[in-house]
């Protein structure tokens, strides 16, 4: 398989990753595909441990995936499989997919000063570049993402955690780099920073048209931030497509109970929520069929023993349910939910 | 103190003594709760919400120093005011854990990894409820079947590394309501959880909330979390609280910029996409020295110069039952408050000058006698 989509930047093909220790198999991530158009941002959402650090992590190349294909658009027009690119190839386009890190305390060296943190992309991939170069082309940045100049010669410890995130993407950007995996990069904020940071990652995707993907836990910071999302289970991709159509009109069971345990910031607000019965399962001993049947309340006898597979559906979207297209799920009222935030 | 109120916090505060200098974490908070109510606290890290709530169980540690009043009241142990207990002794030991329990954001730090959850729930009954092994053992059993545990006999045997997060969270909860507490502190109890457990947790604790007419203190920064939660909220920003009233008054009528500020900086499901998310800018400061004005006014798009940078507003009551800090509200509670700002700001600047007038006048005899016992000299 090869030739991409013209439209896409990006296509991520049955990826899959393992990791085994002491003789036992974690599936990671189990066998996910999906495809990123220039300048959008695609959401990935889920549970701790379902697999979405390391979906990213495997895009990027920070672990290598165990089966799939990453198809990428460089910039200059060539499409490779960023999986399987030579050595010297990786070289000149490894900087052209950076990642931000979940934890803003832990990701950053804390015995180099900032303007060596941020200067380091540089340093490994463009050994010819001159120093003062570097430095210019670090505080540059530094300044896009609102750090003071000044403290460029301090240490991380000195700085907030928002400033962290700041250090971090300014980290990121540097080099200027056309696809961004953001992991938890708000997370760990308080909701004013986590606002200031948002409106960053937005005001440098127009200036320099980039594409994100934006891997979080908080739906709605996902709502607000993406085009499109993926929503994830135990590893595998259940269900894929505009953010509108996936938070108004789920399709797939899983989404429909995590959509309805969401906290929305509104005291008016009412939704019934979908009990999910039992634990995550396992991912070292998943459950037959369709990994979701034990919790799922619209099982049926074909879920326990056949795994379904990510189908695309009438409207266009992905979706991995067999009863999918029978069942008629509830999301969240947007028109009205728009009116109320109006007010 | 008012019967219907099983705590009231008055004029509370906290000092840590640190290498650096002194640390005004808890600047005077005032709130009470009323019983089987839930008050929410929020506001961002470092605001000084963990360090109100221990100094309710008087569980600070050595370098932190609580001055004010903490007032408790149940029928068991009458009124009672908890910064003259004894932090040791015997009264606020019958008082945390059995009448105010808490449940902390980490539950792994809670439980000791090297006892079983059913050992460790069982302490508590053991502890506060009887001393009869078997009874005991049963109700600490029943009390884990009541906050969702499946499989009881097999996981009271188990270690906290065995439980999920989820889980532990509930062990947790189960062990703090085991002696049916009148009031419980949940610090962050499910920021470290995923939606859809926490959601479970919080359904759990307002159900148990109902059985027993617990009050809560939930301390929080997740106002979607607020909002299903709370009947009443406080914000609370630099160690002061800025504004309070209930819930559906804090999302639809806040008067604090502050809080304005943290309603706006949440996106809303179904709000604008394109639009920008309102930010505040800047951070918190630091509690040390700090200068006499508002704690906000650094950040404050609305501030009044001349009144914000030399004064600091007191907490007043605009409508019943809601309370704002702030100069620029306009209301009239605000502008009396303006008054006596700027009353007091003109007696100090007053006494300044005075002051500067007289050390001028000081300096000059200085000078001048100087100058006699220079000629005498
Ligand atoms: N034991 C301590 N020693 C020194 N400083 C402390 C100590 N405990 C708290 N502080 C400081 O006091 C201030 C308030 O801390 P507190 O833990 O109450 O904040 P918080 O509102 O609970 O924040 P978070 O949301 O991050 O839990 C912070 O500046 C903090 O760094
Ligand atoms: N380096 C690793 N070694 C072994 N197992 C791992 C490793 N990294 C992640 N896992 C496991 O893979 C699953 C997915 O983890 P992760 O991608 O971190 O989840 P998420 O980011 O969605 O919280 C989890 O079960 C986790 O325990
Ligand atoms: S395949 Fe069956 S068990 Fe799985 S989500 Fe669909 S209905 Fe539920
Ligand atoms: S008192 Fe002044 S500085 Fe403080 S919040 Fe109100 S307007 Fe802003
Ligand atoms: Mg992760
Ligand atoms: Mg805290």
């Amino acid at each position: 398989m090869s030739e991409m989509n013209k439209e896409n930047i990006l296509e991520v093909r049955h990826i899959h990753k393992r990791f085994t220790s002491k003789g036992i198999t974690v599936k990671a991530v189990t066998d996910v595909s999906f495809n990123v158009k220039p300048g959008e941002t695609i959401g990935i959402v889920g549970e701790s441990g379902c697999g979405k650090t390391t979906l990213g992590r495997c895009i990027v190349r920070a672990y290598e995936a165990s089966e799939g294909e990453v198809w990428y658009r460089t910039e200059a027009g060539e499409e490779v499989d960023f999986l399987k690119v030579d050595n010297k190839k990786m070289k000149s386009i490894r900087k052209e997919i950076q990642m931000i890190f979940q934890d803003p305390y832990s990701s950053l060296d804390p015995r180099m000063t900032v303007l060596d943190i941020i200067k380091e992309p540089l340093k490994a991939n463009y050994p010819e570049m001159s120093k003062d170069e570097m430095d210019q082309r670090a505080k540059e940045m530094a300044v896009k993402v609102g750090l003071n100049p000044m403290y460029l010669m301090r240490y991380p410890h000195a700085f907030s955690g928002g400033q962290r995130q700041r250090i971090g993407i300014a980290r990121a950007l540097v080099v200027r780099p056309q696809i961004i995996v953001c992991d938890e990069a708000v997370s760990a904020l308080d909701v004013s920073i986590q606002a200031q940071v948002i409106n960053l990652l937005r005001d440098l995707q127009k200036e320099f048209g980039l594409t994100y993907l934006f891997i979080s836990h908080d739906l709605s910071v996902v709502e607000h931030i993406s085009d499109k999302v993926g929503v994830m289970y135990l590893g595998q991709m259940v269900e894929f497509c505009e953010t509108e159509k996936l938070y108004s009109k789920p399709m797939h069971p899983y989404t429909e109970a995590l959509l309805s345990a969401v906290p929305v910031a509104d005291s008016t607000f009412k939704m019934e929520r979908i009990p999910l019965q039992g634990e995550i399962p396992n991912p070292a001993n998943p459950p037959s069929g369709c990994f979701f049947h034990e919790r799922c309340r619209y099982c049926t006898g074909r879920c326990i023993t056949d795994a379904p597979t990510l189908k695309q559906m009438p409207d266009g979207r992905l979706c991995a349910c067999h009863r999918a297209e029978e069942l008629d799920l509830h999301g969240f009222d947007l028109e009205a939910m728009a009116k109320a935030a109006e007010k | 103190m008012d019967k219907d109120n099983i705590l009231e916090v008055k004029d509370l505060r906290v000092n840590i003594h640190m290498m650096e200098g002194e640390l005004t974490a808890v600047r005077g908070v005032n709130f009470e709760i009323k019983k089987g109510e839930t008050l929410g606290l929020v506001g961002e890290s470092g605001c000084g919400k963990s360090l109100t709530c221990k100094a309710i169980l008087a569980i600070n540690d050595k370098k932190c120093e609580a001055k004010g009043s903490i007032k408790f009241n149940s029928d068991e142990s009458g009124e009672v005011e908890i910064l003259d207990l004894n932090p040791k002794g015997e009264e606020i030991r019958s008082i945390r854990g059995k009448q105010i329990s808490m449940i902390f954001q980490e539950p792994m730090v809670a439980f000791s990894p090297m006892y079983t959850i059913g050992n460790q729930i069982n302490e508590c009954t053991r502890l506060h409820i009887t001393k009869d092994k078997k009874k005991s053992k049963e109700i600490s059993m029943a009390v884990m079947k009541k906050v969702g545990i499946a499989n009881v006999e097999k996981r009271y045997n188990q270690y906290p590394h065995e439980f999920s997060g989820g889980m532990l969270q509930r062990a947790l909860i189960a062990m703090a309501l085991v002696c049916n507490p009148k009031m419980l502190i949940a610090d962050e109890p499910t920021t470290a959880l995923d939606v859809t457990i926490q959601a479970q947790i919080l359904e759990l604790m307002k159900s148990l909330q109902k059985d027993f007419n617990t009050a809560i203190l939930f301390i929080t920064h997740d106002l979607g979390v607020v909002a299903k939660m709370c009947d009443r909220v406080a914000v609370m920003y630099l160690g002061k609280i800025v504004e309070s009233a209930d819930t559906e008054t804090i999302y639809a009528n806040p008067q604090h910029p502050y809080t304005k500020g943290l309603i706006g900086s949440v996106h809303k499901i179904g709000g604008n996409r394109e639009d920008r998310l309102f930010s505040i800018e800047g951070t918190v400061p630091l509690a040390m020295n700090l200068p006499v004005q508002c704690g906000f006014y650094d950040r404050c798009t609305v501030a009044i110069d001349g009144l914000c940078n030399k004064a600091e507003p007191e907490l007043v009551e605009i409508e019943p039952g809601h309370k704002v800090a702030c100069f620029a509200c306009n209301h009239e509670g605000c502008k009396a408050e303006c008054e006596r700002a700027r009353k007091e700001i003109a007696e100090r600047e007053e006494r300044e000058r005075k002051e500067a007038e007289l050390a001028a006048q000081e300096a000059a005899l200085g000078k001048n006698k100087k100058k006699l016992f220079g000629r005498r000299a």
